[in-house]
Formats: C-alpha cells, structure tokens, sequence
C-alpha cells in the first residue's frame, strides 16, 4: 500500500449560477499576459454544448487519455490514445491531434487609443477588435464561452458529443422550446491520480507533486513537444504560442502553500466548490482504471481509502504523509461528498486518468409543461420523479459515470430524499410515510440528510475549504508571491521569461 | 591561407563555440532551450513542411555519417554498383523531400501573420542557411557524382584529422569550389546552433523511451526522512560513496592504461625466442615475395609487348585497368573506332587511381579530390583540381597469328588496320618501344 496524499475537490451543480466569476477571478492572476490571453484555465460551459475547446470530449478526435489494450490471455494494459513509445518521436515535428487555434479561438482587444485620438466627425468614434496575436483588425467569430446559455441551439448545443446515444424522442423532448433546459459545468485541471499529460510528456517536464497530488509542468524542463496537450482528455493543457511552454491549472499552489484557497474556490459566487484531502493507495491506481467502462466509479471509490482507518494512518505516516494532513483528510468535505455519501461523482471517467475532482449532479426534476402557451404544473408530486428529469439521465451518465445510469441514480435520488426530509420538516406538506419510502429508497437516514443539508446549504468558508498545513518552508524552492507573479509566467519564475532566439 | 581559414580555423571554432555556447545557455537561460514551436497557429501547412523536412534531414544526415563512422565497411558497400545507385538515389531523393519540405517552412513563415508573430531573425537566418546548404548539396550530387565513393578518401579522412587534432586541410583544399561550399556551409551550421531554435537537437527526448509513465516529485523533507528511518543509509551520503566509487574506478582504469603504455615503452619490445624467429620468418618472406614482384616486373620489362586483353573484351564505357611498362595503372576502352583506347589511370593532380567507370558524359572520375577527365582527350574539367591532361598511351593490335594488323603511337594516327572478320580472334598489347614515351 502506497498511500498518498491528493488535495481534491467537489464542485455542487445544484448550486453553480454560470456567473463566470471564477474564470474571471483565474484570468486575472494566472493568464492575463502574452502567450497565454486564449487560455481559460478555470472556465465555465453550459451543457448540452460543445464546451471549450470546441468538442473537446470528442477522443476519436483528439485522442486524449488512456484506452485499455486486452492482450491475449485476459491480460489488458492501459495505453495513451495519442502516441506509443515508438512514435511518440515522429510526433514531436507535428503533433496530429494538437488542437489549434481554431479548436479555441483567436484572442483580441479592442483599439480603445482610437476613441481618444479620433479626429473630431460627424460620428462617434468607435474601438474596432484587433487580434492580440497579429495585430491586425478581426472579425469575432468565437470566444472561450461563445455557446454560454444557448443549450437549446440547434448550432451549438445540437454538436454536444453526449448526445449521441440518446434516442431522437429523447433529443426532441430536450430541445423543445419550453422544456429546454441546461446547467452549467465549471472546469479547472482535475489533477488526476493516473494523469495522461505526466505519462505523455517526452521531456518529463509534468509530475505530480508527492505532497499534494498537484500536476505541474516544470517550466525549465518543458521542451514544447506538446504531446501533454493532446494527452490531456480534458483539454485542461494549453500551448503558450509566446514561449513555447505547455502551462495548465496549478490549483493556484502559491495561495494553497499560505493557507488561502485557489482564487476560483475564493470567488465563487454561488460557494459551489469544495476542497478537501483524500487518501488513495497509488499501487492499485493503474489496475483499477482498467475495468470496463461501467464499474469505473465503483473501482475509482476502491482506490481511495479511509482517513479513519488505523491501518490506513500508519501507512500515510510511514509514507511522509504529515499528521496535519491525515487530521484535514479526516476532516474533508471532500470524503463526505464522494465516499461517505456517495453523491459526487467524476467527470467523463471513462478517459481512465481517475480525475480527483468530483461533480455533484444536478437535480432538474419536471415541474411544469407549456401547453397552449400556459404554463401548466403538471408533474404528480412537487418534485415529479426522476423518470421525468428534464435532462435525460443518460444523458447525466454518459457525463458522470462512464454511462453507468444506476450511479448517477443513486446520486439523484439521494438529492431528491434531502429536498424531500427538508420540505417535509419546514412545511410539512408532504405525507411522512412517503418521505420515509423517498429516504429508505436512496439509502439515507435523517441524520446523513441533516448532514448533506448543512454542508450544501449552510457552509461556512471553513466548512467548505479544509486546507492542509502546507509549510512555506517545504514548500517548492520557487514558489513565489502570486502578486509578484502577476504579469509574468507566473510558475516558478518572479522575473519574465526570455526566450531568446 | 583561406582553406587554413574556413576548413581548420572555422570547423574548430564552429565546434567549440557550438559545445561551449550550448552548454552555457543551458545553464543561464534553459528556459528558451527548444525550438519554438508555430503548430497551435499554423497547422496545415506545418504538416506538409516539418515532417518531410525533418524526415530528409534526417536520411541525408545519417548518409552523411555512415562514411564517417565506418569508411571500410562503407567503401566495400559502395564498390557495388547496385548499392552505390540506391545510396545516390536514395540521397537525391531526401534532399529533394527536404528542400520541398524547407521550401513550403520557408513560404509559411514569410507569408503568414500568425507565424510571423513569432518569429526572430535568427529564425530566417537559419532556414537561409540551410536551403544554401541543401541546393549546394543537390548540385554536388549531379554535378560531381558518386560522392559516396570520393567521400571515403576526401571528407572522411578530412574529418578524422580535424577529430584527432591533427588537423589536414589538404584532403578537401583541392575540391571543387561548389563542394568547399557545402563543407564550409556545414560548419556554419554548426555554429549557429546555440544562438539559434537549433539548440532543440540537444534536446531531443530519449529519456522518455525508458522512463516509467507516471512521475512524483517530492518537495518536502518528510518523504525522505521517513524513508530514512527504513533504510539506515543516508541517501546523499550513499550518492556520494556511489559517485565517489565510479570516479575512483574510472581514475584506476585509466592510471592502469597509461602506466602499462609507459612501462611498455621505457622497456622496449619484448620477445620470446619462438616469437623472434617467427617475426624473422615472415620478414624473409616479405623479403621472397618482394624479390618475386622486382623479377617479374623485370621480365615484364624485357618483353617487346605486353597482353592486356582481347579486342573483344573491351568495353566503350567500362574501362579495363591494365599496368603499364612503369607499373603504373592504366585503363583500356574500346573506342567509338573500334579500335583500342588506352589511358593513363594515374591521376595528374595527386597520383591516385582514375575509377573506371565513364560517366553519361564519357568523362572518369578520379574520387580522391573529384577530377573529372575525358576519355577521349584526357582533358580534366575545367574547375577540377587536377589541370594537366591525362596522358593517352600506344597501343599494337596482332592477330591469331601473333603478327602485328595495327598499332598506334600516342599524338600520332593508326598505322594498319583491323579486319572485321579478324575482330573477334585479335589481341591487343602495350609495346616496349611505346612505353619509353608515355
């Protein structure tokens, strides 16, 4: 057993308002400057849509993560999608799946000097885009959010690859004007625990950070081969075209190394994130990625191990893991959300690199249907049944749980039985008996449903971001002020980066 | 005084500038050490222009190192025709996929705004070098042909020289200007590699082949204090007795080599009774057999006429070789007569052997400087290092019946003739009274 230590995360659905305040918040520390204005290290999309980079969950396209090669004999192997040893060489000229600019879009500004040193005319001065890579006047013709709230579009939301194992009723019912609905999905790195970018790298320029479980990429090492941006299943590696470096989500390690949450965590407006520290053993994390697609959250939960468990404790701290963080694992939201409760699930696990951040579902049971123009509550109960769930739950599967329909069901219902126990002791309108069939179907007793209701509903900034007590001074050698870091590169450096010839 | 310049002075510091400059800028600014890549703004044409670049590069650079690395194994490979013609062709064919390849790298970064935003003008300096560097090549390849049969003798030993310090400009000094060029152009190549996106050969990943998929880095002491506690060793201190231990056992072997060479040569040979009167032995026949060689050369001299071949045997295009009264090598052709055509094979610029093969021209090429000769006038071309004519020889036609049908006297015209019917019974032969004046 090989314990490790991972500072992950829980972002609630239910509760994300697709303000893009912690893409902003992001933006502004990390990628503000030249080289880096295209990449949205936090960003925030509407689904059903195409996402950012445009269809990035399309593999047979990009070819991110890993795929399970069986040999003979029942014997499988996990293998990069993107490049073997073998031809990893000739990649390094041209990467095929590379995106491009134009999977992304092309950054610009506006000539804002213009409406100063306008001549005086008949008209107002008007600021024209300018492409902040040439230079010169541009057409806009995408953005990093550009289908943002459009889930009912038939040229954006229609293109959403998760679709496609949806029935044509199924896709009917969801387009239809008024029972279109749509939530929002926050993406940063999910600092995976089998992570494809580290094992593509040529110049072993990513690792995982042993402490913490961060995946960063070493900007000295870094030699731009690229192959980590095509590995990366979930897009969440960008090409700086300035210096030639591959940067991603640091999970803003400067602030977590001095206490303070990552800025996206900080400045969410709907508190919808949640960080804690969990356990796994890293020995069994490359054989539980190679079940078949359905019981992969099951396997991914095997992996990780309980903070209380004695046996668990003496290996973390034979391992160098620090009693401060045993005790913020035993005290993480994070455990509570994922293993105690089980209602937080990974993203698209199916590309195998066992991402470390979780999602909790989000619950959109039927209330109403348009009929004549007049809204008409036509569901049986308040909150209908999740039969009725105005997005497809295959659609939810094929998103959280590598199309396994049970684990997000368990999920949903769970949320369902806790709306259901809350009502019922507020206002009373519902029969108990039936609160009491809702909680013994979701396999939750009241005091798991209090549990779940103060930490969704009711909790403070201490509640919600249980940080580790990572020492400045085992911290790494370059860690420096993010205000320092501001303006420059911003990941090891405090001065700019020079490139040279 | 210019080939000193550009074929001793520029490679040394060419090389010196290219180790020392790349590892200085490794350790200053390691950052900027790769070539800055242009995919994520540009990626079609890219395609079509790094991957056959990169692929002929890569042929013509390990065609170029095969002769260097292995000249023996090299020079028996290119004795074969077949061999030799796929090498030529094989070459030809990567220069061209790479000049196309530069070409369309070249176009794209010149026309397209999006490369152009990151683009340096050492980044035109050295695609600028190397599309001189790749036409010079092609034009060496068509214009002196069979470089992979001169190179062994020329560039090769040229390069070895320059590798062991004992630097002998002399090899390449006579070669033609287009293929100086090429050499000098090489050097210059060399020399912009660590001021330039070049520095990304030393880059190159081979690391990842061997190394386990996934990577932790720890940067705590914890980790390793832990880890202390199980294994007693002092990891740093381990390291150092392990590198401690490798010096030593490197200086050891070393002082055992250098101190053996010292002790051999203070003491001088050494031999055992059996060993001395073997090594007499084969020195007396040493001795028989070069004694065997001077009286058949000396019998060879008292003929009046030497064989060298059937009129039948020999060929317009593919000359026989024959050695002359002066032991010297010659070739015979058939000429477009259809009499004999006998030439001297000693090259006049330096004495090495003339190759037998004409080319489409009707010009042989001597490999060690790149001469080219004419068969039929002896003239070398103009621009080849050899400058005087290769001098033609006489010759004596007999039939079966050992009397002489025709001779030729070297500058003068065929005395006689050569029935068609005797043709193919006829003999020809170099004649003593000839020999004195060739």
């Amino acid at each position: 057993m090989d314990v490790k230590a991972q500072v992950s995360m829980v972002f609630h659905l239910d509760k994300c308002i697709g303000c893009h305040t912690c893409s902003v918040a992001c933006k502004n520390i990390w990628t503000d400057r030249p080289g880096a204005e295209y990449m949205w290290w936090n960003n925030v999309e509407t689904k059903p849509g195409t996402g950012y980079p445009t269809r990035w969950e399309d593999q047979e396209h990009y070819k991110g993560g890993w795929r399970v090669d069986e040999h003979g004999g029942g014997d499988r192997d996990l293998e990069l999608r993107c490049q073997s040893k073998a031809d990893s060489f000739l990649k390094l000229f041209y990467n095929p799946n590379q995106p491009g600019l134009q999977d992304y879009y092309e950054p610009w500004t506006y000539t804002y000097q213009d409406l100063f040193d306008a001549p005086q005319g008949d008209d107002q001065p008007t600021a024209l885009p300018v492409s902040q890579i040439t230079g010169q006047p541009m057409d806009i013709k995408a953005g990093p959010n550009w289908d943002d709230d459009l889930s009912g579009s038939p040229i954006y939301a229609e293109n959403d690859i998760n679709l496609d194992e949806l029935t044509d009723e199924e896709r009917a019912q969801m387009f239809e004007i008024e029972r279109m609905s749509m939530f929002y999905l926050p993406r940063i790195c999910n600092h995976c625990a089998n992570p494809s970018c580290v094992a593509s790298c040529p110049s072993g320029a990513l690792y995982k950070r042993g402490e913490d479980g961060v995946v960063l990429i070493d900007q000295e090492k870094c030699r731009g081969w690229r192959a980590c941006v095509a590995a990366c299943p979930y897009k969440k590696i960008y090409f700086n075209w300035k210096t030639g470096k591959s940067e991603k989500c640091i999970l803003c390690y400067p602030r977590l190394e001095t206490g303070q949450a990552p800025a996206c965590f900080h400045s969410c407006v709907g508190r919808i994130r949640y960080l804690g520290v969990l356990l796994y053993d890293a020995d069994r994390v490359a054989d539980a990625m190679k079940v078949p697609d359905r019981a992969l959250v099951e396997s991914q939960r095997s992996v990780l191990l309980d903070p209380h468990d004695p046996e668990v404790i003496s290996a973390a701290l034979a391992n160098g893991i620090s009693e401060g963080f045993l005790e913020a694992a035993q005290d993480s939201p994070v455990w509570d959300y994922v293993m105690r409760w089980k209602l937080a699930l990974p993203l698209h696990i199916e590309y195998r690199t066992m991402p470390m951040l979780f999602y909790v579902p989000p619950l959109l049971p039927v209330l109403g249907k348009g009929e004549n123009g007049v809204f008409e509550n036509t569901a049986g109960g308040l909150f209908g049944t999740l039969d009725k769930s105005r997005m497809p739950i295959k659609y939810m599967a094929r998103l959280f749980s590598a199309g396994n329909v049970d684990v997000v069901n368990a999920s949903l219902r769970k949320l369902l039985a806790v709306r259901f126990h809350k009502r019922a002791q507020q206002l009373g309108d519902i029969p108990a008996d039936e609160v009491r069939r809702v909680m013994h179907e979701a396999g939750l007793d009241e005091e798991a449903a209090e549990a779940i209701y103060r930490l969704t509903a009711l909790p403070t900034q201490e509640d919600r971001y249980v940080l580790p007590p990572l020492q400045r001074e085992e911290a790494v050698a370059g860690t420096c002020n993010p205000e320092l870091c501001k303006g420059s590169c911003g990941l090891g450096f405090s001065q700019k980066p020079k490139r040279g010839a | 005084m210019l080939n000193a310049l550009l074929f001793v002075g520029l490679p040394y510091v060419a090389i010196f500038v290219c180790i020392a400059g790349s590892i200085y800028r490794f350790h200053s600014n390691r950052f900027s050490y790769s070539a800055l890549s242009s995919q994520f703004l540009e990626n079609k044409k890219l395609l079509w222009g790094s991957v056959p670049w990169h692929i002929g590069l890569g042929i013509l650079f390990v065609l170029h190192l095969l002769p260097v690395l292995m000249p023996g194994p090299w020079a028996v490979l290119v004795a074969n025709t077949v061999a030799l013609w796929t090498i030529e062709i094989v070459g030809l064919a990567a220069a061209i996929l790479a000049l196309g390849g530069l070409g369309l790298l070249i176009f794209r970064r010149l026309v397209n705004p999006y490369v152009q935003a990151i683009s340096t003008s050492m980044d035109f300096v050295v695609l600028a070098l190397f599309l001189g560097q790749i036409i010079l090549g092609i034009v060496t390849a068509l214009s002196f042909r069979w470089g992979a049969r001169w190179a062994p003798g020329t560039t090769t030993p040229y390069l070895w020289s320059l590798l062991t310090l004992q630097p002998d400009p002399s090899y390449v000094a006579d070669m033609p200007v287009v293929i100086k060029m090429h050499i000098t152009g090489a050097w210059l190549i060399v020399l912009a590699i660590p001021f330039s996106r070049l520095v990304h050969v030393f880059s190159l990943p081979f690391e990842y082949l061997f190394r386990r998929p996934q990577k932790v880095v720890w940067n705590n002491p914890r980790r390793s204090q832990a880890r202390a506690a199980e294994v007693p060793v002092v990891e740093e201190r381990r390291l150092f007795l392990r590198g401690f231990a490798g010096l030593a056992a490197g200086g050891a072997l070393l002082s055992v080599g250098v101190l053996d060479k010292l002790v051999r040569f203070y003491r001088g040979p050494s031999l055992s009774p059996a060993e001395e009167a073997e090594l007499m032995e084969r020195n007396v026949k040493k001795l028989q057999m070069t004694l065997q060689e001077r009286e058949f050369e000396l019998e060879r001299m008292r003929q009046d006429y030497i064989l060298v071949a059937r009129l039948s045997e020999l060929d317009a295009r593919r000359g026989k070789y024959f050695i002359d009264y002066q032991m010297r090598p010659a070739l015979a052709y058939l000429g477009e007569d259809g009499l004999p055509l006998f030439i001297s094979a000693k090259c006049t610029h330096l004495g090495c052997t003339v190759q037998s093969d004409m080319n489409a021209e009707g010009k042989i090429l001597c490999p060690c400087h790149v001469s080219y000769f004419d068969v039929k006038t002896g003239e070398p071309t103009p621009g080849s290092p050899a400058l005087t004519p290769l001098p033609h020889i006489g010759w004596v036609v007999m039939d079966d019946k050992d009397q002489v049908i025709a001779s030729k006297w070297p500058g003068k015209a065929v005395v006689g003739k050569v029935p068609a019917e005797s043709k193919a019974s006829c003999r020809v032969f170099i004649a003593k009274e000839h020999g004195e004046t060739a």
